[in-house]
């Protein structure tokens, strides 16, 4: 059998470890779909695969067991789930837009959850538009709080939804429910002072618990909506390590356009030697202040948005962090 | 409009520190109280706090306070000369027509004392009003006692038994709970004996259990509570307790009506 | 006199009004419920009719406008204790019966326990009229009927919404303007909910005792409520209310003293100076609530004080039922009389 393996891979279909079978990869973007869709994926596990679904960890689905040479019809059959992403018609027939840039994920967000400052899947969907697709490796998720379900700070770029709290302390009872639970389980950044609770901005995550907490609607959350982006975490084989904030209290717009700019800069800097570079690899080796300069390039923030000065990432090298004995001494 | 929450000021003419937090401020006043009654005490920006009345006359006014938090410990800084505000008095107080011609027994413990001190002294300069006084005065320690000079004067005209939780070396008096102490007061003809009883509410739960073991009568025991009031005319709701209005009703309640108050 | 209006008429009726009076009512705060991307429906001032939110309950009552959330009492000002005016312009509240009836506890509270009337209150509630919103069908968890205030006589105009031809009818001669001249005269006498999908029933009050504040069902809400006070703050008979002094000038010649709402269920509310506080246990404290609405109030002033609004079972994170609770109670003393 004669396959062109890197374009088979870039159309969503895995190589996988039994010869001649590939995998479907379906993709979620923001990881919401309405349930009518199932029926899709269930008709391709059952017609062409093994009649297994597995559930992947960037939310999406992958069918195994599927010939290679059923490819063209799945992806007729699979035209109504990428036309639901929105996705440019102009694949077609082509199937599913994949690799490269992984699929955007998203916790539940703000439909369900009542902690969200956001609906994380329509972002998800509008940065999905923004940068598909794509073939740089890029991971990007989506929270609704900074609770972080998503693990935002594994990715490339994590987006953490913020809302800055509004305080009318006309309708404040001084009750100090915000105050104690910011304590407790934030970052301890309201204080009362004269009866009145005092933000402290630079505490302030912007999770909006006070909201949550406050019993007189004191709290209320801003009419705009804001974003921290943690930029770089990553796993892998060489350094492991949680993203780092980079920009908070910027815009949807900025956070966007921080990311398409990144694209232009991983053109400019890959090192094309390698099967495929890791963006944090880059931005290491680059160094921050190039990245920071570059991406930010053409953007003017808005007044809130603060930029991290300098970064420096945690996490460990596999080479040279480890020390480990038998005796557990 | 006519605003009950307007307070009036009052000029301090003289403190007496009784112990290390406790002291007694005197102030000029020509309203009419009656012992058991309190004030809303207020510095503007500081606070309000209901403070009973410890004494009185014509033209003065004498509450004994201890220092234990905003509005008092301002009051600590406060020299005579100087204007506080009030309002006030508030509640029904110990009324002298109630205690005509009874055999009285007056317990006390702690700053309890103060909102029964002016009945004591009525109780004593008017002995031919009631039928008989015996005192019971408790304190934590030695150096917790409130109105030492006042305690021997009334010692050398009526049975007192002054009692200390914790004593020491130079202590001359009793030492133990006031409920141990009540067995040893004159108990003839005990239903027919009459008790006022102040004080932290621990203290009045174990001395009322001992009371009605030896014999006392519910509607003879009258107890005066504390409770948290912003208000002292029945609007804000704190000293609520069942149907009652501690600021209202009370804080003097008789025992029949106060051992139905669950908070 | 009763009239019928069409939405025009309406507009320009109430549009007229708002020369004389504020309006207010069941308003849209858009985007300011606690949840992101969520309304909230407050009491608030409103201008145009088509402002008013009928279809669903709001959130708060409207007492903040009879005693608002931070009411200043008075200013010192260097030895001079100066009151502050407030705005005299009359109100409209639009309110359904069991709001109304709600304000009438408020009244009792602040005008007829004790002697003393409470002026600030009194100052307020002296501006208000009412416009009675007719409500025929009520929420999931009202529970008036049981309380007997789906009713409400005493109002100086009532309306029923009905699209395009509302019903108006005014008692109030001074709410009859020229507008209404020109509309059609009708016969509109509100009708008022008969049944609510929630009943209750409330223990005699002769037969609660004792055994009922011990009774392990408190234990329960120890156990669930987390004295969070929404129930409280959103309740249109909650009067309770505590008072700050603040220093407003930093050289102390300005300060201020104001009162602002408290509630049974939020700590402190019981504690002295010097820390001794009661019902420190949160099922305790639903317990004090639970007695003054259904028990308490009635013993001292002849009705029951809860008016059956249900805000506090829409508003409780706990999804706490008080009108379930009421009811438990009730098979509790049931039982016992079995016994």
């Amino acid at each position: 059998m004669s396959i062109d393996r890197k374009l088979v891979t870039k159309n969503a279909y895995r190589i996988t470890k039994i010869r001649n079978k590939t995998a479907l990869r379906v993709r979620v973007p923001g990881g919401h779909l309405e349930a009518k869709y199932f029926q899709i994926i269930q008709e391709v596990a059952e017609k062409y695969g093994d009649g297994t679904v597995h559930l992947t960890t960037r939310q999406g689905f992958e069918c195994p067991g599927i010939d290679f040479d059923q490819i063209p019809q799945i992806n007729k059959m699979i035209r109504p789930l990428i036309e639901s992403l929105g996705l440019d018609v102009d694949y077609g027939d082509g199937g599913y837009p994949a690799a490269g840039t992984r699929n955007i994920s998203a916790c539940i967000g703000n439909r369900v959850c009542p902690y969200a400052n956001d609906d994380t899947t329509r972002i998800a969907n509008s940065l999905e538009k923004a940068v598909y697709p794509h073939d740089f490796h890029f991971k990007i998720a989506v929270t609704g709080c900074p609770n972080d379900c998503i693990k935002a700070h594994m990715q490339d770029f994590g987006i953490i939804c913020l809302t800055e709290p509004q305080y009318d302390s006309k309708r404040c009872i001084t009750c100090e429910a915000c105050v104690d639970n910011c304590k407790k389980k934030v970052t301890g950044a309201l204080s009362v002072k004269n009866f009145n609770i005092e933000r402290d901005i630079e505490k302030c995550i912007g999770c909006g618990e006070c909201i949550l907490k406050c019993p007189a609607g004191a709290w209320t959350r801003s009419e705009e909506k804001y974003y921290r982006m943690v930029i770089m975490g990553r796993t892998g084989k060489k350094n492991p390590r949680l993203a780092m904030p980079f920009i908070k209290w910027a815009t949807e717009e900025e956070i966007t356009q921080i990311i398409k700019n990144t694209y232009g800069f991983v053109e400019r800097y890959i090192d094309t030697s390698l099967p495929k570079e890791h963006i944090g690899y880059i931005v290491d080796r680059m160094g921050y202040q190039v990245f920071k300069k570059e991406v930010l390039e053409g953007i003017t923030l808005n007044p809130k948005a603060l930029v991290a000065e300098h970064i420096q990432w945690h996490g460990y090298h596999y080479k040279t962090d480890m020390q480990f004995n038998h005796e557990g001494l | 409009m006519n605003n009950p929450y307007m307070p009036r000021p009052y000029t301090l003419i003289a403190t007496q520190k009784e112990t290390e937090i406790d002291s007694t401020f005197v102030f000029e006043a020509k309203d009419r109280f009656v012992g058991g009654q309190f004030m809303q005490v207020s510095l503007p920006g500081v606070g309000e706090a209901p403070i009973s009345i410890s004494d009185f006359d014509a033209d003065t006014l004498t509450m004994t306070i201890r220092k234990v938090g905003r509005v008092t410990d301002r009051l600590f800084a406060m020299k005579p000369g100087e204007t506080l505000y009030m309002r006030g008095p508030y509640g029904n107080g110990f009324k002298q027509a109630w205690f005509k011609d009874k055999d009285m027994v007056v317990i006390a413990g702690g700053t309890g004392l103060a909102p029964v001190k002016n009945t004591i002294d009525t109780f004593i300069s008017n002995q031919a009003a009631i039928k008989g006084l015996q005192i019971i005065v408790g304190f934590k320690s030695p150096k917790d006692v409130l109105f030492k000079d006042m305690l021997h004067k009334w010692q050398e005209q009526v049975p007192i038994i002054l009692t200390v939780d914790q004593g020491d070396d130079t202590w001359p008096y009793k030492v133990g709970l006031i409920p141990s102490h009540i067995k040893d007061l004159d108990l003839s003809d005990v239903e027919n004996k009459t008790v006022i009883l102040v004080g932290p509410p621990m203290m009045m739960k174990f001395t009322t259990l001992e009371l009605l073991r030896l014999g006392f009568a519910e509607e003879n025991i009258w107890v005066s509570f504390e409770r948290k009031m912003s208000c002292g005319i029945g609007k804000c709701g704190h000293c609520k307790i069942d149907e009652t209005y501690v600021c209202l009703e009370g804080p003097v309640f008789n025992y029949t009506k106060a051992k139905t108050l669950l908070d | 006199m009763g009239y019928e209006l069409t939405q025009q008429e309406m507009k320009a009726y109430f549009k007229t009004l708002t020369k004389q009076y504020r309006l207010v009512g069941p308003i849209r705060e858009k985007a300011k419920g606690s949840f992101s991307d969520t309304d909230k429906i407050v009491y608030g001032v409103f201008e145009d009719i088509e402002d008013l939110v009928l279809e669903e309950k709001a959130f708060y009552s409207p007492k903040e406008f009879l005693m608002p959330i931070r009411e200043t009492l008075f200013h010192f000002i260097d030895g001079q204790i100066v009151e502050p005016k407030i705005d005299t312009k009359p109100i409209l509240i639009f309110a359904r019966p069991c709001d109304l009836n709600g304000i009438r506890r408020l009244d009792t509270i602040f005008l007829k326990n004790g002697d003393i009337k409470d002026a600030y209150y009194e100052r307020r509630r002296q501006l208000v009229k009412y416009v009675m919103i007719e409500c025929r069908e009520g929420f999931d968890t009202c529970f008036c009927v049981s309380m007997g205030s789906n009713t409400y006589t005493d109002y100086e105009a009532a309306i029923r919404f009905e699209g395009d031809h509302s019903l108006l009818e005014v008692v109030d001669s001074t709410l009859v303007t020229q507008d209404l001249s020109r509309v059609r005269k009708t016969d509109f006498v509100p009708e008022y909910i008969k049944e609510n999908k929630v009943k209750v029933e409330i223990p005699p009050t002769d037969k609660v005792n004792k055994s009922l504040f011990e009774h392990p069902l408190w234990k329960e809400y120890t156990r669930r409520c987390i004295a969070c006070g929404r129930c409280n703050t959103s309740c249109i008979t909650c009067s309770c209310f505590t008072m700050q002094d603040v220093e407003v000038s930093d050289d102390g010649l300005l300060d201020e003293r104001r009162r602002v709402w408290a509630s049974c269920h939020i700590k402190g509310y019981t504690d002295m100076a010097g820390g001794h506080g009661f019902r420190k246990q949160n099922g305790e404290r639903m317990r004090f609530k639970t007695m003054h609405k259904i028990n308490d109030y009635h013993k001292r002033f002849g009705e029951h004080m809860c008016v059956g609004c249900g805000r506090c079972d829409d508003v409780c994170p706990e999804y706490i039922s008080f009108s379930k609770c009421i009811n438990k109670l009730s098979e509790i003393i049931k039982e016992e009389s079995h016994e």
